[in-house]
């Protein structure tokens, strides 16, 4: 795909589980700077999303696009999912949740890189 | 709801560098308080859901796009999926039933990865690909064999600080739902 926005969703990602990290350490539940990251990485994956989507449906892509679209669908849902259950859960285990969602994209982007060039389906 | 149940700390509720202070039921684990879904295992419940969509997802295309080509790989990712879901749902809902349904989920999750994962590594024929379990859960970084051990110690603590099932978990479940 496209490898530096690839980067950028990847070191954002990161960056958002680094930062849940501290505040899991520090004892806090999340807080406004984690919504916005979160919301940050949204944005980038619906930007992936959309490139990918007009990417595959030119010609070029992997032969496998099922697996590659449903990814590229899916990981939409999981910095949503993170930031409503770092809401309902006011403690440090919420911003623990955001370690794994930041983890979990990062890694499906990877993954994603990996469908795309065809190499380790 | 729950957050007016607890206790505020002494002094909580300071608002220095933004941040909330996470109350005391964080320091204890909460363990006592919020059943098998809340404390720590909002962590365990988020890795359990993203392995219950990744697995899901996996097994929901190799079976509608091949399934021909490794019928037992591909239903035994399917199983693996559903046990995942069942796990996630049942360690998120806490209560009784739920307890013990999340206790059955990873035990045979324990079982589904040594036991496949073995086969897989004594026959790798007979697993032409890959599903969660293969490799002892190589493909996914090993979570696969670590997740339901530490899900069943997790179950066995929260049992006893009392949000098992002699208390339901803190939540009042019915008892009929599963």
């Amino acid at each position: 795909m496209t490898d530096a926005l690839s980067t950028v969703i990847i070191v954002v990602a990161l960056l958002v589980a680094a930062y849940a990290l501290v505040t899991t350490l520090r004892n806090r539940a999340m807080d406004a700077a984690h919504l916005i990251a979160l919301g940050v990485l949204e944005l980038l994956l619906v930007a992936q999303a959309v490139v990918g989507i007009v990417k595959l449906s030119g010609d070029e892509g992997p032969d496998g696009s099922v697996t590659f679209v449903g990814y590229l669908i899916g990981i939409l849902l999981i910095p949503l999912a993170g930031a409503g259950w770092g809401l309902l859960e006011r403690t440090r285990w919420g911003s623990a949740v955001i370690i794994v969602v930041g983890v979990a994209v990062a890694v499906m982007v990877v993954r994603l890189g990996q469908l795309w060039s065809g190499t380790g389906v | 709801m729950s957050e007016f149940e607890r206790a505020r700390p002494p002094g909580g509720g300071a608002r220095a560098d933004g941040g909330v202070r996470a109350d005391a039921g964080a320091r204890t684990g909460g363990a006592s308080r919020r059943g098998t879904g809340g404390g720590p295992g909002r962590l365990l419940v988020a890795v359990y859901a993203v392995f219950a969509l990744a697995a899901g997802a996996r097994a929901g295309v190799q079976i509608a796009t091949r399934f021909s080509d490794a019928p037992l790989a591909y239903a035994l990712s399917a199983f693996a999926a559903a046990v995942y879901v069942l796990a996630t749902v049942a360690l998120a809902r806490g209560g009784r039933t739920s307890f013990r349904v999340a206790v059955a989920a990873c035990a045979t999750e324990l079982a589904g990865v040594l036991v496949v994962g073995s086969l897989s590594v004594a026959d790798p024929d007979a697993f032409p690909d890959e599903t969660v379990w293969s490799g002892f859960g190589r493909g996914y970084g090993f979570v696969p064999l670590v997740l339901p051990v530490v899900g069943l110690l997790w179950l066995r603590r929260t049992a006893r600080s009392g949000g098992g099932p002699e208390t339901g978990g803190g939540r009042p479940v019915g008892g009929g739902g599963e």
